[in-house]
C-alpha cells in the first residue's frame, strides 16, 4: 500500500505517495521527472545512480525510497544555481571529461561529496573517491583532471 | 597543407556537454510519452530449447497488462538479421539469411527472446513475465565452435549446415604463401585465442515506439546506422520506408554494439499490438546476454621473416564463435584479416576463416572489429621473431611498416602514414631505451612492450560508404548543418561544426546541428568504422564549400570585386588586397534571403559523398607493466599511445578517444572475460559483479602523443580515430609481460592464473 513520504529534493520540499518497494532512483526518475539520475547496472556496482543524501554519496538504485524520508536529496539537477553551473560541472565540460555523458551525473556528485569534505584533494584521493563510479568512454583521465581543476577554481572562489 | 586554420585544431567545448553535465540531456531511456507502456521480455533460461507450449492467459489477466505476445503473435512480420545484413550493405554480394524472428519458438541461446509484455508500469510488466507459463523441451546444445563443427553436433540454425555460418577468405590475398615460407629464414607460429568482450555501454539498450496520427511507426532508436535501421524496420514490419520515422536521441555509448538493431523490433511489435507508445529498456543482464558482444576467436597464425627481419609470408586460419544468430559476427574475421595481414609490407599473404554457430549469445562488432583480435597474435609473433633474429622490437617494426603510396590494408592507396614517428615518439615517452631488455630480478618485475596497428577511416571499399550533408546559411550568418551521425559521446557534432565553420570562415558556435530524424536528414550510412569525422566530415566540407562560393559570389557583387579577390575570416568577408574593404557574412546572408531586388537565395550546400579512398590511421602502443611473480598479478604502470590520425580536428576529443580505448584495451587484455558455463550453457558473467571492466583505480598513468600531420584526403587532413585506441593495447601488455618475466600468454584475458601457470612451466 502506498505511503505518504516527505523529502527535500534539491532544496524543495515535496510530498509523495509511494509504494514501499519503490527505490529512490524510481521515485526521482519516474515520479519527479528528474531523469538526470541514471540507472545503469541496477546492482550498485557502477555508481551511475549516485545522489547525495544529506551530502553523502548514495546509490539510489539500492536505496528504498522510504528510507530517505525527511532527508535532503541532491541530484544532478540541483547543482547549478539557475544558469550558473557548479564549478565541477564547468570543469567537466571544459576538460572534455564528458563523452556519452551517462555516467557523468554520478561522477559529478561523487566528486562534489569529495570536494565538500576535502577541498584540496590529491590525484590519488580523487581516484579513491570516484572508485565506485564506472565509465566506459573516457578512461577516467580527463575526469580526474576536471575534478582537480574544479578544486582549484573552488579554492580560488572561496578565497576571493 | 600549409593552410592556416582558425577553428580546426582547437580544443572546443562540445555542443551537448552542458546538457550532459546538468542532467538535462535526454536519452532513449529518459523519454516519456502520455499513456506510455513499459515493455519487458521473457528470455530463455536454456541455451537450446523448443517452446512446446506458452500459456499467457494468467499474465493477460493481470490488471495493468495491455499485451502479452508470443512467437505465434509475430508471424505476420518478417524474420531478419540483427546485423542488418539480410539487405545489401557489403560489397561482393555478401548477405546473411534472415534467420531470427522478433520472438523465437526455438531458443538458440541463453537469453534468447521468447515472449514480451507491455504494461502500465515496470513492476506490473515484471510480474506479468512471471505469470507466463512456458513448457520448454530442452535440446542438446553446443558451446564450443570446434565441437560445433564435428559431425553429429546439435544443429543451431537451419541456414548453417554443419553449423558453419560463413566460410570467409581474406579479400586481398597476395603472392604465394608456400613460396614465401620457403624463402623465410625464420618462421614463427602460434595459436592465439581472444574473448567475447562485452561493450558495457553505460546506457543499456532502449527504444521507444509509437504510431503517429498517420499510422507511421515512430521509433526512438540508439542504432549507430540510423537510415539502414529504418530500412530494416520497414522491411520487418512490411511497410514502405516512408512509413517509418526513426529518431536518434543521445546515446549512452555504442562502441559497435548499437550497429545492429537491439530493442527496436520487440518494442515496435508491442506498440503495434497495443496501439500505444511503448518503452523497452533492457536490464544490464539483458545487455550482456541478448545483444551482440565482441566476436571471440581461436586462430593459427604463421609468419615468415628473412634474416634481416623482412617479412616474407603471413598466413592465418581463424575459427570464430558466432552464437545463436549470425549478425555482424562473420565480418569480424574478414576485418581482422584485412587489418592484420595488411598492416605490414608482406608479399605473400593468405587467410581463411570459419565462423561457427553455437548456442551462445550473439557475436558482433566492437571497437576495432577484428583488428584487436588479429593484432593480439601478430604483434606477439613479431616480437618472437625479433628475439630469434637478434633484433630490437622497434627496429623490426620500422623495417616492415608501409610507406605512403603503397597499397594499404583495405586495398586502396595508403594516403599518409607517420607510424615511424609514432614508434619513435612513443618509445621516448615510455622510456624504452632505459627500460627494455634489462635483466629482471626479485618478486616484483617490470617490463615494457610495444604493439602497432593500422586501421581505417571508413567502410570503403568493403561496405557501402555513403554520407550526406546539407548546410544552409541563416539571415544572421549562422548556419544549420543537417547530418545524421550517431551521437555516442564521440563528440561528432563538435567536430563537424569545426569543419563547417572553418570552411565558411565563421565560428564553431555559429553552426547548429540538425540531426536525429530520418524524416529530415538525408541518407547516412552511420557512425561505425571510425568514419564519422572522415566521411560525414568530407560531405560537410564539400557542402560548406558550395555555400561559401555562394557567399563569395554575392559579396563580390556587393563589394564590386570578383569572388576570387575575397576571403572569409571570423564572420567577415574581406578583400584580400585591401582588408579595410569588407562586409559581414551576416549581411550577405540577410541580403540573400530578404532580397527585394528579384535575387532571393537561401545560401546552402549539399553533398552526397561516397568513399572512393580510405585514409589509414596508424598508431604505436607502449605498455609498462609490473608483475607480482608470487601471485601472477599484472599491473599496468604506464601506457602510451602515439597516434597518427592526420590533423586532429579537436585534440581534446582525440585524447579522449585514445584514453577510453586504453581502458577498453586494458580490460580486454587483463580482466574482461565473458564466462559461459560449459555444462549448462548459462552466461555466468552478466553484470559488473561477475564481469570486471577496469575502474578508475585500475588505470595506469597515461600519455597520448598526437603526431598531428594532415592527410591529403581527409577533411582538413583528418583521419579516423574512434576505434584505433584499443587495437594494440592487449598485445603491448603481453609483450611487456614477456620483457618482464619471459613468458608468453596467447590466450586472452591474461589472468593471474595463466601467468603463474606459465611461470611454473618456464621454471621446469
Amino acid at each position: 500500500m502506498k505511503q505518504i513520504a516527505n523529502f527535500i529534493v534539491n532544496g524543495k520540499a515535496c510530498e509523495l505517495a509511494i509504494e514501499p518497494h519503490m527505490l529512490l532512483v524510481e521515485v526521482l526518475r519516474d515520479e519527479l521527472g528528474l531523469t538526470g539520475t541514471k540507472q545503469s547496472c541496477g546492482i550498485g556496482h557502477c555508481g551511475a545512480c549516485t545522489v547525495l543524501i544529506d551530502g553523502i554519496p548514495t546509490l539510489s538504485c539500492l536505496t528504498p525510497a522510504l528510507t530517505a524520508r525527511g532527508k535532503n536529496i541532491t541530484t544532478i539537477e540541483g547543482l547549478a544555481e539557475g544558469t550558473r553551473l557548479h564549478p565541477i560541472q564547468k570543469a567537466f565540460i571544459d576538460y572534455g571529461a564528458i563523452q556519452c555523458g551517462y555516467c557523468t551525473p554520478g561522477m559529478i556528485l561523487s566528486a562534489k561529496a569529495l570536494l565538500d569534505r576535502n577541498p584540496n584533494p590529491s590525484r590519488e584521493q580523487v581516484k579513491q573517491a570516484l572508485s565506485g563510479n564506472l565509465c566506459r568512454c573516457t578512461g577516467y583521465v580527463k575526469i580526474v583532471d576536471a575534478v582537480l581543476a574544479a578544486a582549484e577554481s573552488m579554492g580560488k572562489e572561496a578565497s576571493e | 597543407m600549409s593552410q592556416k586554420l582558425s577553428v580546426v585544431g582547437k580544443r572546443i567545448i562540445q555542443p551537448d556537454a552542458a546538457a550532459k553535465a546538468t542532467g538535462a540531456a535526454m536519452y532513449a531511456s529518459d523519454l516519456k510519452m502520455p499513456g506510455m507502456l513499459i515493455g519487458k521480455v521473457l528470455r530463455s533460461p536454456y541455451p537450446h530449447a523448443k517452446i512446446k507450449r506458452i500459456g499467457k492467459s494468467k499474465a493477460e489477466k493481470l490488471p495493468g497488462v495491455e499485451a502479452v505476445i508470443t512467437p505465434e503473435d509475430v508471424t505476420q512480420w518478417k524474420p531478419f538479421d540483427r546485423g542488418l545484413k539480410d539487405l545489401p550493405m557489403i560489397a561482393g554480394g555478401y548477405l546473411v539469411p534472415p534467420d531470427e524472428h522478433i520472438l523465437n519458438e526455438r531458443a538458440r541461446h541463453f537469453g534468447d527472446a521468447i515472449a514480451a509484455v507491455a504494461a502500465i508500469n515496470e513492476h506490473i510488466a515484471e510480474e506479468a513475465l512471471e505469470l507466463i507459463e512456458v513448457e520448454y523441451e530442452e535440446l542438446p546444445f553446443v558451446i564450443d565452435p570446434e565441437e560445433a563443427m564435428k559431425p553429429g553436433a546439435p544443429q543451431v540454425s537451419d541456414v548453417a549446415e554443419g553449423n558453419i555460418g560463413k566460410h570467409l577468405s581474406y579479400p586481398f590475398p597476395e603472392g604465394d604463401v608456400e613460396k614465401g615460407f620457403k624463402e623465410a629464414d625464420c618462421i614463427v607460429e602460434g595459436t592465439f585465442s581472444t574473448t567475447k568482450q562485452e561493450h558495457c555501454t553505460a546506457e543499456t539498450a532502449a527504444a521507444v515506439a509509437h504510431l503517429d496520427v498517420n499510422g507511421r511507426i515512430n521509433i526512438w532508436s540508439q542504432c549507430q546506422v540510423a537510415h539502414m535501421a529504418r530500412r530494416e524496420i520497414a522491411h520487418i514490419f512490411n511497410m514502405p520506408v516512408s512509413k517509418v520515422k526513426l529518431m536518434t536521441p543521445l546515446v549512452g555509448g555504442g562502441f559497435g554494439q548499437r550497429g545492429s538493431v537491439c530493442a527496436e523490433p520487440i518494442c515496435i511489435a508491442l506498440a503495434l499490438k497495443t496501439g500505444k507508445p511503448v518503452k523497452l529498456e533492457y536490464t544490464r543482464e539483458e545487455n550482456f546476454t541478448a545483444l551482440e558482444s565482441r566476436t571471440g576467436f581461436k586462430y593459427n597464425l604463421k609468419i615468415g621473416f628473412k634474416q634481416d627481419g623482412t617479412l616474407t609470408a603471413m598466413q592465418v586460419y581463424m575459427l570464430g564463435r558466432l552464437g545463436g544468430y549470425m549478425g555482424c559476427g562473420p565480418m569480424a574475421s574478414v576485418i581482422g584479416m584485412v587489418f592484420g595481414l595488411g598492416h605490414y609490407r608482406c608479399p605473400n599473404r593468405a587467410g581463411e576463416a570459419d565462423m561457427v554457430m553455437t548456442n551462445t549469445p550473439v557475436s558482433g562488432a566492437f571497437r576495432g572489429f577484428g583488428n584487436p583480435a588479429m593484432m593480439w597474435g601478430i604483434e606477439q609473433l613479431v616480437d618472437e621473431a625479433a628475439e630469434k633474429l637478434g633484433m630490437n622490437p622497434l627496429k623490426i617494426r620500422l623495417k616492415n611498416i608501409k610507406k605512403a603510396g603503397e597499397i594499404a590494408n583495405m586495398g586502396l592507396r595508403l594516403e599518409s602514414t607517420y607510424l615511424d614517428e609514432c614508434i619513435k615518439r612513443g618509445a621516448e615517452a615510455i622510456g624504452w631505451k632505459e627500460k627494455w631488455g634489462k635483466k629482471k630480478e626479485g618478486k616484483m618485475r617490470r617490463g615494457v612492450g610495444i604493439a602497432t596497428m593500422t586501421h581505417c577511416s571508413g567502410a570503403a571499399p568493403l561496405y557501402l560508404d555513403h554520407s550526406n550533408a546539407f548546410i544552409k546559411l541563416n539571415e544572421d550568418g549562422s548556419a544549420d548543418l543537417t547530418v545524421h551521425p550517431a551521437p555516442l559521446g564521440q563528440h561528432i557534432w563538435g567536430a563537424l561544426s569545426q569543419i563547417a565553420a572553418e570552411e565558411l570562415g565563421i565560428l564553431a558556435e555559429d553552426i547548429h546541428i540538425v540531426t536525429g530524424d530520418t524524416d529530415i536528414t538525408l541518407f547516412e550510412y552511420g557512425s561505425d568504422a571510425s568514419r564519422s569525422t572522415y566521411a560525414i566530415g568530407s560531405a560537410t566540407l564539400i557542402a560548406a564549400h558550395q555555400a561559401k562560393e555562394q557567399i563569395l559570389e554575392r559579396a563580390a557583387k556587393m563589394l564590386g570585386v570578383s569572388p576570387d579577390e575575397l576571403e572569409i575570416k571570423e564572420r567577415q568577408v574581406y578583400v584580400k588586397a585591401n582588408p579595410k574593404k569588407s562586409i559581414p557574412v551576416a549581411d550577405v546572408c540577410y541580403d540573400a534571403i530578404y532580397n527585394f531586388k528579384g535575387e532571393c537565395l537561401n545560401i546552402s550546400g549539399k553533398c552526397s559523398w561516397e568513399g572512393r579512398w580510405n585514409s589509414s590511421p596508424t598508431g604505436a602502443f607502449f605498455a609498462e607493466v609490473e608483475i607480482n611473480t608470487e601471485t601472477g598479478r599484472v599491473k599496468v604502470i604506464k601506457f602510451v599511445t602515439a597516434i597518427d590520425c592526420g590533423k586532429a580536428i579537436n585534440p581534446m576529443t582525440v585524447e579522449g578517444q585514445l584514453e577510453g580505448g586504453m581502458q577498453q584495451g586494458i580490460g580486454y587484455g587483463l580482466t574482461e572475460d565473458y564466462i559461459i558455463n560449459k555444462d549448462t550453457g548459462v552466461v555466468e558473467s552478466d553484470n559488473y559483479d561477475t564481469y570486471k571492466m577496469p575502474g578508475i583505480l585500475d588505470m595506469p598513468e597515461t600519455e597520448v602523443v598526437i603526431i598531428d600531420k594532415p592527410d591529403p584526403k581527409g577533411p582538413f587532413g583528418a583521419k579516423g580515430v574512434g576505434e584505433p585506441g584499443m587495437v594494440g593495447v592487449a598485445p603491448a601488455i603481453a609483450n611487456a609481460i614477456y620483457d618482464a618475466i619471459g613468458v608468453r600468454i596467447k590466450d586472452l584475458p591474461i589472468t593471474p592464473e595463466k601467468v603463474l601457470k606459465a611461470l611454473g612451466e618456464k621454471s621446469q
